[in-house]
């Protein structure tokens, strides 16, 4: 496999609280491109490649925004175009498919809801792998199943370029604070290459080795996750009908073992039936659906997650699909209400 | 301040030594009066029954392990009911279900004592290092009497109205502990069986929304098949069983709790009882594919 020596980047990051030359002014000293951007602090790298962005939901338009606001050079797609404009108006390029970023980029991330999207974005007929050659790089950080990443593995190394699969841990917030978390696995000198922009968008990376590690660690983080947030539904239900103050649940459990930054985050608007969307339903429970596919392939029985998958089932039928995951407590009232939002 | 203590288990062991410790004098009894002896080293005193303790102390505190043991230590012969009267207290710190408080509660007050139902969330380190969570109910004048006790035991102490709040309110938040040690353990056992690390696992889960410090705590000796009894596993099966029963009486929809309990039940059949309640790792890796939990 040729690691082509044309594709060796530069790259720096740069402290985003150097001190200002202008003791008044409130722009980072990083680059100009940021300062143009952005009055607060953010991270900035120099990275020398074209950057492509595929996909700006509630996840990849916050982190093509902070690779943009860091300067790279960016260019998006999105299959409903309206959704590039942000980007585009902060100065992002814009090509009309995947495989017109893949070709026009060094490295082209892809950020897409589940697998079928993931797949076609990749592989299908204007997809990102007719515009890979040897030194590109496809970085896919939508979650999916394993099988759904090494087939698209397969497809962008058939064209002689680099894979990594690095879907992330963190919802709408940590990512538009750079705070997610990266679970890697694939090529190593991509990673390397794009570590880097991970740091960016992200507080901390794993490399997990092969392809297939990613998802299966993101699938088996975010399977007790589900499983912790239809606990804490039934917690505050229960509470509810006993005669206790849900609130006052929320703050005792902030105090002892299991407080847990989801639960002080959630339990106040979940309390007053309000669930605004930073991980939707339906994902959480194709999260769970793929990690139950994973357990059986594996001939492990889960059957707290099999049980919590039933209850997102439940809300998803009622319409609640894309509400925040937390509205699954509707799921256990005897009458499903339609929550305020 | 004068206390009396009945009960030196795992808890009752640790919260009276910390408040001997902090300069509380402290009149003990345990039903093997030779778990006792390390206490008076430390400078308690003995009752050779609970009648004597409540009759010596103006306030006494219980911490025992099951709703049999804190009914029979009030209402066995011997029992606090014996001398308990007014300008006296009882704080129950033990953890029972609602009715069972109820009826303590009933008995001392009819008999001119205080009650206040007190039961802690944290096992044995937060005892040892007096930071409890205490979840007290009932009567609202002897609360406030024990806020300075509390303080030394705790590191915060709600009040939630009238007895009975103070058990549901403690039955809920295991219940939800239950689950997520359920969940924790599945998430091991998928990782290691999908060849990932199960201690780049709970590294990821240190860093995610959903870090908290029982994954921190446990995690570690769960990987390592170690379970050294903080919180023994009998008595988490007996906190979900009590909190079923309680969304029972009010037709409350549990599935993840009654899955749960499932596995804690398991591991009790299979000896496992007397371990902490993280052993229930040991059925969720014994599980098969076939189905079995």
């Amino acid at each position: 496999m040729a690691i082509s020596s044309s594709f060796c980047p530069t790259i720096s990051i740069s402290s985003p609280r150097r001190p200002s030359p202008f003791p008044n002014s409130c722009c980072t000293f990083a680059t100009v491109v940021s300062s143009q951007l952005s009055k607060e602090a953010t991270k900035s790298v120099e990275f020398q490649g074209r950057v492509g962005f595929l996909g700006l939901g509630i996840m990849g338009t916050p982190m093509a925004v902070n690779l943009l606001k860091a300067g790279c050079d960016i260019t998006v797609w999105n299959r409903t175009k309206s959704k590039c404009d942000h980007l585009i108006n902060l100065g992002a390029k814009y090509e009309s498919s995947p495989t017109e970023v893949a070709s026009s980029c060094n490295v082209t991330f892809a950020m897409l809801a589940e697998p079928e999207s993931a797949i076609d974005v990749a592989c299908g007929t204007n997809g990102a792998a007719k515009g890979m050659s040897p030194g590109k790089g496809y970085v896919d950080v939508s979650t999916v199943d394993g099988a759904t990443a090494k087939l698209i593995n397969k497809h962008i190394k058939d064209t002689g370029a680099l894979f990594l699969e690095a879907p992330v841990s963190g919802s709408k917030k940590p990512a538009e604070d750079g705070q997610l978390i990266f679970l890697a696995a694939g090529d190593a000198s991509l990673y390397e290459t794009v570590a880097p922009l991970l740091d960016v968008m992200g507080k901390s990376r794993f490399y997990l080795g092969e392809v297939g590690n990613g998802a299966a660690m993101k699938l088996v983080v975010n399977m007790i996750m589900g499983s912790m947030m239809a606990s804490f539904s039934e917690g505050l239900l229960l509470s509810e009908q006993v005669g206790l103050d849900p609130n006052v649940l929320v703050k005792v459990i902030s105090q002892g073992a299991i407080s847990a930054p989801m639960y002080s985050v959630k339990g106040p608007s979940m309390v007053k039936a309000s669930y605004p969307t930073a991980f939707p339903l339906k994902h959480q429970q194709k999260d769970l659906r793929l990690a139950l596919g994973l357990a059986e392939s594996v001939s492990q029985p889960i059957p707290i997650a099999a049980a919590a998958n039933e209850l997102y089932k439940a809300a998803k039928f009622h319409g609640l699909g894309d509400q925040d995951f937390s509205a699954v407590i509707e799921a256990l009232r005897g009458k499903l209400q339609r929550p305020e939002h | 301040m004068e206390v009396g203590f009945l009960g030196l288990g795992i808890m009752g062991k640790a919260m009276a030594l910390n408040l001997l410790r902090n300069g509380f004098g402290v009149t003990v009894w345990n039903r093997t009066l030779s778990k006792c002896k390390e206490l008076v080293e430390q400078g308690a005193s003995v009752g050779e029954t609970p009648a004597f303790v409540i009759n010596k102390c103006k306030y006494t505190i219980a911490m025992l392990s099951d709703p049999s043991a804190a009914l029979s230590v009030v209402f066995d012969k011997d029992g606090v009911l014996e001398q308990i009267c007014s300008g006296k207290g009882y704080i129950d710190m033990s953890t029972v279900d609602a009715d069972t408080s109820s009826k303590i509660s009933e008995a001392i007050t009819k008999k001119g004592g205080y009650f206040l139902e007190a039961p802690v969330s944290g096992s044995k380190k937060p005892a040892e290092d007096g930071q409890l969570v205490i979840l007290a109910a009932g009567e609202k004048a002897l609360y406030e009497e024990m806020i300075p006790a509390f303080n030394v035991l705790g590191k915060k102490s709600f009040f939630l109205g009238q007895v009975g709040n103070g058990a549901k309110m403690k039955l809920v938040v295991n219940m939800i502990m239950g689950s997520m040690m359920n969940a924790l353990s599945e998430g091991l056992c998928l990782a290691d069986r999908s060849g990932l690390k199960e201690q780049t696992l709970l590294d990821v889960l240190e860093l995610a929304a959903i870090a908290n410090p029982m994954f921190k705590m446990k995690g570690p000796s769960m990987i390592q098949s170690n379970y050294p009894p903080a919180f023994p596993l009998k008595h988490q099966q007996k906190d979900m069983r009590l909190a079923l029963a309680l969304g029972d009486e009010n037709a409350v929809s549990m599935p993840v709790a009654a899955a749960a309990n499932e596995a804690f039940k398991k591991a009790r059949s299979m000896g496992l009882g007397d371990l902490d309640f993280s052993a229930v790792h040991e059925v969720v890796k014994a599980a098969k594919g076939s189905g079995e939990a």
